[in-house]
């Protein structure tokens, strides 16, 4: 703006002083030719009158000295007689010049021309003399052309002097001008409008300073808003677009042992050199859904690569999540794992059982060996039946949704049935079986706790050595009940403790019917003690014993 | 001008990880390989060390450009050069991974093996080269200077590795084949622990403009 006013201004200076010089030339110009027109004039008719009176001798050569006039003398047929500027008897005829033709003719005549070159003019006035000879008085002045030529250089240094000072104090007033629109507070455009017509633009500018204000408070609200749900989550959240990470959250940061900043900006492959994660995402910037298994510091997760289509169907981007699915995927495997082993585990009783009956059917059994056989399909149909009620118990355990009976159960009272049942077994095996303690009050499921006080009660039984002790202790430790039940058998390695709550899991390796036993109990032992909320501690170390205690 | 630069430099960059990722990957399966006799696993290596040759090139010929075009200067230029000097180390541990799938695809090795610490060694030098490689993506000179230290578990590895397999050798319990083959695979990864050092020597050198060749020298 301060650089427009100056030019304009300067320009306008610049053309006004080369106007006002034109036309100041002009008007002189104009003046002096007039005035030397009717001086040369009047000269003429006091030369004409002297002449008339006084004769030839009133022209002299000092003539040319008084008067700056050229002065001529012509002859009626145009020779010159005399001429106040040079030797007349060297001059041409002079008869063919308009002044002198309009003197001969009419008594007087005048005529304006230019000098042989264009810088000067001159005028001619002829008067006609009694004796028929003309006087002619003529005079020259300067041309429009030759006084504007001749001015020019002082012009344009008056130019330049006007120029310089009038730069300053242009400048000065171009500053004056545009001061307060260049201190005009844009945050507060309102405040102090010098100008009124900027106001409507500064009435705009604060509606607009208001509404990006809104805006940006709007905007970090939604970030805070999306910074909370992503960096809490527990789930890797990765957002990229088509080429950079864009966003990596802490869950995500954590498991790939990066840092934000290392990331955001650059190649998925800064994240994690994991195969699986770049083929997703490329497969995602491709347009499909992907999802697949990682394994990442030997923990199982789910990549789920998605694209993102921002308005049309290009893909703008992608988003990455990875749920921690290595529970599940424990889960999974132990489901499948059991499935395989209840099939296996029923299959078995039911072959013997298929095998023995067919012997008998195909008469392949002598009749004094029927009996036998019979016990043995019998013993199996047992065994499988003892099976098939273990797993429901374990299912009924599975699925429990709070429909199982709560009563108050004496565990003492519990563990003297469970000894009584078991005596014989022990008696049996030279196994000595005692019940200490006190009576306790628990609330729980008594068919349940009788289960699994049972199962642990057996297998210390079962796997123990002859002449062994097993010995159940119900005592209070801090307010809560406490069963424990003791052995000197055969115990149980350090690297099976922790998986003989298993289903199916046994430490004989080979399956071994000797000792009976479905592989379920300890299992049920596992799952009753969740639905009580009960502890459940194992110290055992193999040909000591073990000493299993279930805290409720 | 700087802006093409600057994307250049990151290209080169992600190409340098995407090279790391894949050395990374032939170890990992050599170790597999070595490990669980996995004859399939060493067709892999061989076909990812020709893709590893691939990527030398690429990225060769990218810093060549740098080099040319854009005339680097300061960690820049170092960054460049280390970046060449980075390739040829991990086109050798390709080379030597790809040396061990072939040993172990024409060897019957299985049952001294187990009896050797060389899958320690095998998971020893992974780390290194992960490690390394980390050092490199996330410019960490605390890492990278580990990783140079962490050379000499190798090296001892290494010796107790051949000494065992002297051992065996006086009572007979392998082939010579299997045990020359043996020592030739331990002396391979002790390499690739080698070249893991010079990467992560080359991640010092573009983070502060010092070689360890340097110091040598003085």
């Amino acid at each position: 703006m301060k650089k427009k006013i100056l030019k304009s201004t300067t320009m306008l200076v610049i053309l006004s002083v080369l106007l006002t010089f034109l036309v100041m030339n002009f008007v002189v110009y104009n003046k002096t030719y007039e005035e030397m027109k009717s001086i040369v004039n009047t000269e003429c008719h006091y030369i004409r009158d002297g002449l008339n009176e006084a004769g030839d001798g009133y022209l002299t050569q000092d003539i040319s000295d008084i008067s700056s006039s050229r002065i001529t003398l012509i002859d009626t047929d145009g020779d010159v007689l005399f001429d106040s500027a040079g030797e007349s008897y060297l001059m041409e005829n002079h008869g063919d010049r308009p002044e002198v033709q309009q003197a001969l003719a009419q008594g007087y005549g005048s005529d304006a021309r230019f000098s042989d070159t264009l810088s000067k003019q001159a005028y001619y006035y002829a008067m006609r003399l009694k004796d028929g000879r003309i006087i002619r008085v003529s005079n020259t002045v300067d041309t429009v052309l030759t006084n504007v030529f001749s001015g020019f250089v002082l012009v344009l240094l008056l130019i330049a002097g006007i120029g310089v000072a009038s730069l300053a104090f242009i400048r000065r007033w171009a500053e004056q001008v545009t001061a307060p629109i260049n201190n005009m507070d844009l945050n507060h455009p309102l405040e102090n409008v010098t100008y009124d017509e900027l106001s409507p633009l500064l009435v705009r500018l604060d509606q607009q300073n208001k509404q990006i204000k809104d805006q940006i408070v709007q905007l970090r609200q939604n970030q805070e808003e999306y910074l909370a749900i992503t960096e809490y989550m527990d789930d890797g959240l990765i957002v990229t677009n088509r080429h950079v990470v864009l966003s990596v959250n802490r869950a995500a940061q954590n498991l790939f042992h990066v840092k934000r900043e290392e990331c955001v900006g650059h190649d998925i492959i800064t994240v994690s050199r994991n195969e699986d994660l770049k083929d997703a995402f490329q497969k995602a910037l491709s347009g499909e859904s992907e999802e697949r298994l990682m394994d990442i510091g030997g923990k199982v997760y789910q990549l789920h690569a998605n694209p993102v289509r921002v308005g049309n169907e290009k893909v703008s981007g992608t988003v990455l999540l990875l749920l921690d699915v290595t529970e599940k995927q424990k889960a999974e495997v132990m489901r499948r794992e059991f499935s395989a082993n209840v099939s296996h585990e029923l299959k078995t009783p039911l072959m013997s059982i298929s095998g023995y009956a067919e012997l008998i059917e195909n008469n392949m059994v002598k009749p004094a060996d029927i009996a036998n056989f019979a016990g043995r399909i019998h013993s199996e149909a047992a065994r499988l039946s003892s099976l098939v009620a273990d797993i429901i118990k374990l299912s009924r355990l599975d699925e429990d949704d709070g429909t199982l009976p709560m009563e108050t159960v004496d565990l003492y009272t519990l563990a003297q049935e469970v000894a009584g049942r078991l005596s014989l077994r022990a008696a049996e095996t030279d196994i000595t079986l005692e019940v200490t303690g006190k009576p306790q009050q628990i609330q729980g499921v008594r068919q349940v706790l009788y289960e699994m006080l049972y199962n642990l009660s057996d297998n210390a039984i079962k796997y123990n050595k002859p002449g062994g002790y097993v010995k159940i202790d119900i005592s209070e430790v801090n307010g809560h009940a406490r069963v424990k039940i003791a052995d000197n058998g055969i115990g149980i390695a350090k690297e099976d403790q922790e998986r003989i709550f298993e289903r199916f899991y046994r430490v004989d390796k080979s399956h071994s019917r000797e000792t009976g036993g479905t592989g379920l109990g300890l299992s049920i032992v596992k799952h009753g003690a969740l639905l009580h909320d009960a502890r459940l501690m194992i110290d055992s170390t193999p040909d000591v014993g073990t000493t299993i205690r279930i805290l409720f | 001008m700087r802006d093409l630069f600057l994307k250049q430099l990151e290209e080169l960059h992600t190409m340098l990880i995407e090279m790391g990722a894949l050395c990374e990957s032939v170890i990992e399966r050599s170790q597999a390989a070595l490990m669980q006799e996995d004859r399939g696993a060493a067709a892999e290596i061989i076909e990812k060390d020709s893709e590893i040759d691939m990527k030398e090139r690429e990225i060769e010929s990218m810093c060549l450009k740098l080099l040319l075009q854009q005339q680097p200067v300061a960690s820049d230029l170092r960054k460049v050069s280390a970046a060449l000097k980075m390739i040829t180390d991990m086109e050798r541990i390709g080379d030597q991974a790809a040396d061990i799938a072939e040993i172990i695809k024409t060897t019957d090795l299985k049952a001294p093996v187990q009896e050797l610490r060389l899958g320690e060694m095998a998971k020893a030098t992974m780390k290194m080269v992960s490690e390394s490689i980390d050092s490199f993506v996330k410019n960490d000179l605390i890492l990278a200077k580990k990783v140079i230290d962490d050379d000499d578990i190798i090296d001892n590895l290494f010796l107790e590795v051949r000494d065992e397999l002297g051992r065996m050798m006086q009572v007979q319990e392998a082939t010579p084949e299997q045990l020359f083959d043996l020592l030739m695979i331990a002396k391979y990864y002790e390499r690739i622990g080698d070249h893991a050092t010079n990467i992560a020597e080359w991640v010092v050198f573009s983070l502060t403009g010092e070689h360890r060749s340097a110091e040598l020298v003085k």
